[in-house]
């Protein structure tokens, strides 16, 4: 069973998501805010990572920045779900080591599929 | 007249021999004297020595003899074989001194004692001790006795008695010895002090004749030489056969009389020509001392003319080059007092003039006619009159005073002023006239160019009071960058402007470290204004400005354009435009669309969601219901969102209408509280009522609205739970509602702001707690409407009281 850690302070997103993905057989974990997020990725490795771009303590670029530099999950792929659509946001997040985007609001069913694209691409290349 | 006779053939030679001899005679007489009494002393010690010799060898026979009695008598009375012994080994001894002195033997005295010694030692040793010691071994010891009694005792001492009186003869001898030494001493001393006084005598002999052939004669040089040198004859005369030193010395001094008289006269010679040369120098002197006079006084005049040119030339100042004019025009005119007038405005500059004087003349300056003739002229004239009372000084008798006037014209040929000049008892040269003319031209001259520079001056101060009062920093610079004009602002923009004056001819350089102080990344800026300053382009586009922000966060936007003289570029002008406001109005709203974005996708992204999930899969009835429940709150989320930002935008438009009637507060606060706890079990919400009136005149509905977002905000704001209260009362005729909470608190550099629209708290370093920045803008904006108004204070990281003071109602109606 594959291993999400799904970082989001919107309680009623992180529902929203975990229901979508565990109903797939996925593993969620989920965090509150970026402190809890990082705490979380020290405890285990994840196959997948999903991050909201605002987020209390720290937001989600500055959890990409830090999960990049250093620990068990450094070359994991991570998905980053933000309100700011703009283009200048995007490309920041990208920069900073994202390696897919997905604006609010999304559909539940096409991030499913992005997850499933992201996780097969991962075996195939292992 | 001196006489000096001499008749020997060298003084040094006779005097050498002399002293030769002198010294010859004294050590050879000195010589024997010493030793005649060295051999005196030496017959003496001898005498003296043999005497001694004597003495002691008589003395040894006594006490041999002495001894043997002893040692006799110690046998008589103990018996001791050692005294009689040793008695018996004297008797040797006594022959072997005998023997020696037999060997010293001078006179019939010592003959006859060593007759008297042998004759008692062969009594004593040979007759009276062998018998009386036989007596004494038999044990016959009377008979011993008898033998001393009989007469061996009285022998004894009649020899020893003879002893005695030799030795003393001995002594006398040697007594008698030492007064013969001490007399021919005395002798001897005495030759010594006559050798002396002979010497002496000799000496002096010598010395007088030294003095009278040498020493007087040299005083009669002396004498001679001085009366020479008082330029009084004197002759020195010796005898014609000397030929000796002061032979040679005297006839060289009488030709070296002859040479110095001979020079005398030389010298008299030159003597007059030197002093017909001197007068003639004298005369030279005196002509030089008169052209020496000239000189300084052509050269302080001169002096006096380049500083005059060089202030004429140099200050831009009316003032300064009116008074260097009088000053320096004085000393070159020769004048003693002198004043320069303006005709239009009386100002004056003057030298050696009273007070009184100066207005006496600036009075009487346009009614005395010296004008008009200036005028008429256009050239300087002279007059001449009788000095008055006061000019005289101490002089009593009649004295003339010339007065000089001299015209300056502008270079418009217009006469602006007068110089007057005025001296004592010396008129004023008319071939100098033109002189003081070409002078007067350079004053006119110079005041031409004050004149245009305080014009200039004028239109750039005014030039220069108008960029001031720009509300922009405008900097003019050259094509390599040195600031030729600034204004105030641009300095107050760089935080220098006590430095206005100082920018203006600023390089490029020196300004631009200023910018670096005073800007953020000022690298790109920097760039931008290099390529401006080095454009040729000549119409400006909208590229050529560039936004920066300074060390202070304000931030400015800079407009430039070239500066050209037909296609010659002379410069660039910058306007630094402060955008602060519009730049935060801008990143405001760019925030606000950003968080209402945010805002309003989260809602809507819940909603979509779960609509999604709903239509595609088969979701058990709990969910479903679940799902309802949420999508139905995430819709009033989105409802109470569209309403803030309809409700700000009809406040700011003044559309907001209220339906006023009056309520009591506290129901509506109980409301309220009733509902919040509903959304939050980690707070604990309390109402206190201090007492007094709660009735205001409002609209229940927007009152209703504003207290939910404070108490909504203050459990919002209170992430750890804690205690929300609220406390009303009345005071000073308004009822008082605050709001207290236990939780984050606001920055002290927020407070100011709190109640602006779209304004945001940033608290990412602590919680990111969302809103839309229009909660307490609304609130404000009710409450004013409201005839009320808010506070806020605030601890940071301990909690916030916002309180609403709202004006007491006591009629029911509107």
């Amino acid at each position: 069973m594959k291993r999400i850690l799904l970082a989001e302070d919107e309680e009623i997103l992180r529902m929203l998501i975990t229901d979508t993905l565990e109903d797939e057989d996925f593993q969620v974990v989920e965090a509150g805010d970026g402190q809890e997020a990082l705490d979380l990725l020290k405890d285990g490795k994840y196959d997948l990572i999903v991050l909201d771009y605002m987020m209390p303590v720290y937001s989600g670029l500055e959890v990409i920045v830090k999960i990049r530099q250093e620990g068990i999950n450094k070359d994991v792929p991570i998905m980053m779900l933000s309100a700011k659509s703009q283009l200048s946001e995007q490309e920041q997040v990208i920069a900073a080591g994202a390696d897919y985007f997905m604006a609010k609001p999304f559909s539940p069913l096409e991030l499913l599929g992005k997850v499933r694209d992201i996780l097969n691409e991962k075996n195939t290349i292992q | 007249m001196k006489k000096i006779q001499f008749n020997k053939n060298s003084i040094v030679r006779r005097y050498i021999f002399l002293m030769g001899v002198f010294i010859g005679a004294f050590l050879l007489l000195a010589g024997l004297l010493l030793y005649s009494f060295y051999e005196l002393n030496e017959e003496y010690t001898s005498k003296n020595r043999q005497l001694e010799d004597k003495e002691r060898l008589v003395q040894d026979m006594e006490e041999a003899f002495l001894q043997a009695f002893m040692d006799v008598r110690g046998y008589f009375a103990y018996g001791s074989e050692n005294l009689k012994d040793n008695a018996l080994e004297q008797e040797p001894q006594i022959l072997d001194s005998m023997k020696e002195l037999e060997e010293m033997e001078e006179d019939f005295k010592d003959q006859s004692f060593l007759n008297e010694v042998d004759k008692f030692r062969e009594y004593y040793f040979t007759e009276a001790l062998p018998v009386n010691l036989g007596e004494f071994e038999k044990g016959n010891i009377e008979a011993v006795k008898a033998a001393a009694n009989e007469g061996a005792t009285n022998k004894i001492e009649a020899f020893m008695a003879d002893i005695n009186e030799y030795n003393e003869a001995i002594n006398d001898q040697i007594d008698a010895n030492f007064d013969e030494l001490k007399k021919i001493q005395s002798y001897v001393q005495f030759g010594f002090v006559v050798f002396v006084l002979a010497f002496l005598i000799v000496l002096l002999r010598i010395t007088r004749l030294m003095f009278s052939e040498i020493a007087r004669p040299l005083a009669g040089f002396a004498a001679a030489a001085n009366e020479i040198a008082y330029g009084r004859e004197a002759v020195i005369e010796v005898e014609k056969d000397r030929n000796d030193e002061l032979g040679v010395l005297s006839i060289a001094f009488n030709r070296m009389l002859e040479g110095i008289q001979e020079n005398e006269q030389n010298l008299l010679a030159q003597n007059e020509e030197l002093v017909a040369q001197q007068d003639e120098l004298h005369a030279q002197q005196l002509e030089l001392q008169e052209a020496l006079e000239i000189v300084k006084n052509n050269e302080q005049k001169l002096s006096s003319r380049n500083e005059l040119i060089n202030k004429l030339a140099n200050s831009l100042d009316k003032q300064e080059v009116m008074e260097s004019a009088v000053l320096n025009m004085c000393p070159i005119i020769g004048a003693e007092k002198g004043i320069i007038a303006f005709i239009e405005d009386s100002s004056y500059a003057s030298y050696g003039i009273s007070p009184g004087g100066v207005g006496q003349f600036l009075n009487n300056l346009l009614f005395s006619g010296v004008v008009d003739r200036l005028k008429m002229d256009r050239k300087p004239f002279a007059m001449k009159r009788q000095a008055a009372e006061e000019e005289k000084g101490f002089h009593t008798e009649n004295l003339l005073s010339f007065d000089l006037y001299i015209p300056i014209f502008l270079s418009g040929k217009k006469l602006i002023a007068v110089m007057a000049f005025s001296r004592n008892d010396a008129p004023f040269d008319n071939r100098l006239m033109e002189e003081y003319e070409a002078m007067a031209k350079n004053v006119g001259i110079a005041m031409d160019k004050v004149n245009l520079y305080q014009a200039s001056e004028e239109a750039r101060r005014l030039n220069q009071d108008i960029l001031d009062t720009i509300q922009e920093g405008v900097q003019l610079v050259n094509t390599e960058g040195k600031i030729l004009q600034v204004n105030k602002k641009f300095c107050e923009l760089f935080r220098c402007p006590e430095k206005l004056r100082e920018m203006d001819g600023c390089s490029w350089a020196d300004w631009i470290v200023l910018l670096e102080d005073s800007i953020e990344e000022a690298g790109e800026f920097i760039n931008f204004l290099k390529s401006e300053v080095a454009s040729q382009e000549k119409y400006s586009s909208n590229e050529e400005q560039f936004i920066y922000k300074n060390k202070e966060g304000k931030v400015f936007k800079v407009y430039c354009e070239g500066l050209f003289d037909g296609n010659t570029k002379l410069g660039t002008i910058f306007v630094h435009r402060n955008i602060t406001k519009e730049f935060e109005v801008d990143r405001i709203k760019s925030e606000f669309v950003s968080t209402v974005s945010h805002e309003l996708r989260t809602p809507l992204a819940s909603i979509l969601g779960f609509t999604e999930l709903m239509l595609n899969r088969e979701l058990k009835l709990d969910r479903q219901k679940k799902y309802l429940s949420t999508i139905h709150n995430e819709a009033g989320r989105l409802t109470d969102l569209i309403n803030d930002f309809l409700d700000i935008q009809r406040m700011e438009s003044g559309k907001q209408e209220y339906e006023k009637k009056q309520l009591a507060m506290l129901l509506i606060i109980k409301k309220v509280i009733e509902l919040q706890k509903v959304h939050s079990e980690s707070h604990e919400l309390s109402l206190e009522f201090l007492g007094g009136r709660d009735f205001v005149i409002g609209d229940a509905g927007k009152l209703e609205q504003a207290l939910t977002n404070l108490i909504h905000n203050a459990i919002k704001y209170s992430p750890e739970g804690g205690r929300v209260g609220v406390v009303v009362f009345e005071k000073d005729g308004r009822v008082k509602i605050e709001i207290q909470d236990e939780g984050l608190g606001i920055p002290p550099e927020a407070l100011d702001r709190l109640f602006e629209k779209f304004y945001r708290v940033d608290n990412s370093d602590r919680r990111s707690i969302g809103g839309t920045g229009l909660g307490l803008a609304i609130v404000k904006e009710i409450i004013h409407d409201h005839g009320g108004d808010i506070s806020v204070k605030s601890q940071f990281g301990k909690g916030s009281t916002f309180t609403i003071s709202l004006p007491v109602s006591d009629s029911q109606t509107v």
